[in-house]
C-alpha cells in the first residue's frame, strides 16, 4: 500500500548574517545552514493496518507525511503509494488517497459545508448518487447533519474535525493520511472520531496511518506503531511490544501525614523508583504490569501513614522521549 | 477536455454559491460596489479636471484617456474575478495552507483558483462606464469607427491574460521568497497604474520598460495606438495577441518550475 525507500529530507535556509545589511546580505548569500528532518526512513505499509506515527515535536513526522503524500520531494529515496510514485505521478497518486491535517481544513471557509462537499465531488469526479450516498453514510456515523448548512467558519473544533473527515472520505480513497486529527479536541469529540475511523478500518478496510501526540488514540485504535526521532526512525512494531520494551511507568504521588520512613530498596529500578521527595511528599515511578496497585499500596502504607494518594498514567511525551534514548 | 468540463462546472458552483452567500449581506453588497465604483471613478475625476484644463497630453484627448484607464481597469477586472487567488499566493505560502493544494489531483493552479472567488461589481460598474464614455466621445468627434469598440472586448481579454501572466509569474517568484506583497506593489500595482497614461508622456527608457520587461503597455496603449489613434496598423492586434500568448506560455512555465522549489512550512 505505502512503500518507502531510504527517504531523506534536508532542509537548506540561508544562514542569517549579523551586521550591517544582513538581510539584503542574506538574500544573495551563498551560506546555508543544512537541517536534515528526515534520516534514511524505509518501511512498508499493507493494506487494511492501522498505523500510528509517533515521536516529539520536530521529530519529521509532519516531513515524512507531507512526502508520502506528494506535497515535499524527498532529498533522496523513493515513495510508492499503490505503486504509483507520488511526485512523478501526483494526480494519479493523490486521487486514491486522503489527507486530513488537524491544524487545518481542506473545506471553503465562507461557504455551508454542503458546497464544500459538491466542489469536492467535482473535483475528485464523484458521480452525484455515490456522493449521496457516501454522505448519507457519513452523516450518520459523524452526526453530519446538525451543522449542514453552517459556514465553516462558525464550526466548533469538534465539528470541523468531522466535516473534515468526511470530505476525506468523499471519494472513498482506500488509503487515508491523517496529522493530529484528535489535536485540541475534547474527550467526547476524541471518542466520536476515533469510532469513525476504528470503523473505517474495520469494516471497510481502509489503510490509515496517524500521527498523535495522545496515547489513548494509539492504544484504541493502532495495530502497528512507528516512532521517529530526530529524524530516523527508532522503533516498528505492534503496541504490545513498545509498551513491553519500555514498560509504561505509571507515576504515584504519595503524601504522608507527619513524614515517611522510606527503606532502603533492595533492588532499585525495574519495579519501582523514587523520582523526588518534597517535605512530605514523594513522587514514585513503578511499573504497575510487575506489581499490582494493591500491592504497592500496600507496600507504601508500610512506610508511614498515608494522607494522599493519586496514580498518574504513563505520560507518552515522556515515554517517546525516553524510548529514543 | 472532459476534466477541463467538470472543472468550469466546479467553477460555476463556486460563483452561484459565493454570490448566494454574499446576497446574505444584500445592504454591505450593494454599498461596498457602490463604494468602489465611486472610489475609482473620482479617481479618474482627478484626472480628467487636469486633462480638462490642458485640452489632453501629448495630442491624446480626454476620451482617448479615458480609454487607456478603461480598458486597463476592465482587463485587470476580468484577470481579478476568475483569478484572484494567484494574486493571494502569499497567504497560502505563509500559512503552509499551499500543502492541500497539491494533494488535490487537479493541476495546482487549477486548484488554487476555485479556492475563492471575488465578485467586483464596483471596478466593472467604473470600468464599463469610462469606456461607454470615452467611445461615445470618440464616436461622436469621429475619431474612431465602430470596428474599435467591436475589438474592444478583445483587447480586454488578451490584457486579462497579460496582467494573469504578469502577476502569476510574481506569485511564482514567492517559492524562494515567500513574502512577494512588495513585489507585486512594483510589478502589479505601480505597472498598471503608470500605464493607465499614454506611454508617450513618459522617458524613452520608462516607456520601454513598460513595453518590454513588465509588458502592460501591451494590454491598452499599443492596441490603442491603432485602434484609437489610427497609427501603425492592424499588425498590432496580431501582436498584442501573440505578446499574450507568449507571456502566458512564459509564465505557465515559470511555475511549473517554482512549484518544484516549494518548501512547506513546519508542521
Amino acid at each position: 500500500m505505502i512503500e518507502a525507500r531510504h527517504l531523506c529530507k534536508e532542509f537548506k535556509t540561508p544562514a542569517v548574517k549579523g551586521g550591517r545589511f544582513s538581510g539584503v546580505r542574506t538574500l544573495f548569500s551563498r551560506e546555508y545552514r543544512v537541517k536534515e528532518a528526515v534520516r534514511d526512513i524505509s518501511f512498508q505499509v499493507l493494506p487494511g493496518e492501522f498505523v500510528g506515527y509517533i515521536g516529539p515535536n520536530g521529530a519529521g513526522k509532519s516531513t515524512t507525511i507531507k512526502m508520502l503524500t506528494g506535497i515535499l520531494h524527498p532529498s533522496s529515496g523513493e515513495v510508492r503509494i499503490r505503486g504509483l510514485n507520488p511526485h512523478r505521478e501526483r494526480r494519479k497518486a493523490v486521487q486514491q488517497l486522503g489527507v486530513v491535517f488537524g491544524q487545518r481544513s481542506q473545506l471553503w471557509w465562507d461557504l455551508p459545508v454542503k458546497v464544500s462537499y459538491d466542489i469536492l465531488a467535482h473535483m475528485y469526479r464523484v458521480p452525484a448518487e455515490l456522493k449521496k450516498q457516501r454522505l448519507e453514510r457519513f452523516a450518520e456515523l459523524l452526526n453530519l447533519p446538525e451543522f449542514w448548512d453552517t459556514p465553516v467558519r462558525k464550526l466548533s473544533l469538534g465539528q470541523r474535525m468531522r466535516a473534515d473527515l468526511a470530505a476525506a472520505m468523499l471519494h472513498d480513497p482506500d488509503l487515508l493520511f491523517l496529522d493530529e486529527p484528535t489535536i485540541g479536541l475534547d474527550v467526547h469529540a476524541k471518542q466520536g472520531i476515533r469510532e469513525f475511523l476504528r470503523q473505517l478500518n474495520k469494516e471497510y478496510g481502509k489503510t490509515i496511518l496517524l500521527t498523535t501526540h495522545d496515547m489513548d488514540d494509539i492504544e484504541q485504535l493502532c495495530s502497528r506503531v512507528m516512532v521517529i526521532n530526530h529524524g530516523a526512525l527508532s522503533y516498528d512494531g505492534t503496541v504490545a511490544e513498545l509498551r513491553e520494551r519500555i514498560g509504561l511507568p505509571a507515576v504515584i504521588t504519595v503524601t504522608y501525614r507527619g513524614g515517611c520512613q522510606i527503606p532502603v530498596l533492595e533492588q532499585p529500578g525495574p519495579v519501582y523508583r523514587i523520582v523526588s521527595a518534597e517535605g512530605e511528599t514523594l513522587r514514585i515511578e513503578a511499573d504497575l504490569r510487575a506489581m499490582g496497585v494493591m500491592e504497592l499500596i500496600k507496600e507504601l502504607g508500610t512506610w508511614g501513614e498515608i494522607a494522599d494518594l493519586s496514580i498518574e498514567g504513563p505520560d507518552f511525551e515522556e515515554v517517546v522521549r525516553r524510548f529514543s534514548e | 477536455m472532459n476534466s477541463f468540463q467538470t472543472w468550469i462546472h466546479m467553477y460555476l458552483l463556486l460563483i452561484r454559491t459565493t454570490v448566494r452567500s454574499r446576497m446574505q449581506y444584500k445592504f454591505n453588497f450593494v454599498i461596498g460596489s457602490f463604494l468602489a465604483a465611486f472610489i475609482q471613478i473620482s479617481e479618474f475625476l482627478m484626472v480628467a479636471i487636469v486633462l480638462a484644463r490642458f485640452g489632453g497630453i501629448r495630442g491624446w484627448s480626454i476620451h482617448e484617456v479615458g480609454y487607456l484607464v478603461a480598458v486597463m481597469t476592465l482587463s485587470k477586472t476580468l484577470y481579478r474575478t476568475i483569478a484572484d487567488e494567484v494574486h493571494h499566493l502569499e497567504k497560502y505560502l505563509v500559512s503552509g495552507d499551499f500543502d492541500q493544494l497539491l494533494t488535490r489531483p487537479l493541476p495546482v493552479l487549477l486548484a488554487l483558483m476555485p479556492q475563492s472567488f471575488r465578485i467586483m461589481i464596483g471596478e466593472v460598474m467604473q470600468g464599463g462606464f469610462i469606456l461607454c464614455w470615452s467611445l461615445a466621445g470618440m464616436l461622436q468627434a469621429g475619431s474612431i469607427g465602430w470596428p474599435t469598440v467591436w475589438w474592444t472586448p478583445f483587447i480586454i481579454l488578451t490584457g486579462a491574460i497579460i496582467l494573469f501572466s504578469i502577476g502569476l509569474a510574481t506569485a511564482t517568484i514567492g517559492f524562494w521568497t515567500t513574502r512577494i506583497s512588495e513585489l507585486q506593489t512594483s510589478t502589479e500595482d505601480a505597472a498598471r497604474s503608470a500605464a493607465q497614461y499614454p506611454l508617450a508622456i513618459y522617458p524613452k527608457w520608462l516607456a520601454s520598460f513598460l513595453l518590454y520587461a513588465i509588458p502592460v503597455g501591451f494590454v491598452n496603449y499599443l492596441p490603442s495606438l491603432y485602434l484609437v489613434k489610427g497609427e501603425l496598423g492592424a499588425w498590432v492586434l496580431a501582436v498584442t495577441t501573440a505578446m499574450a500568448l507568449v507571456c502566458l506560455a512564459a509564465a505557465l512555465r515559470f511555475w511549473q518550475f517554482g512549484i518544484t522549489k516549494y518548501q512547506s512550512t513546519g508542521s
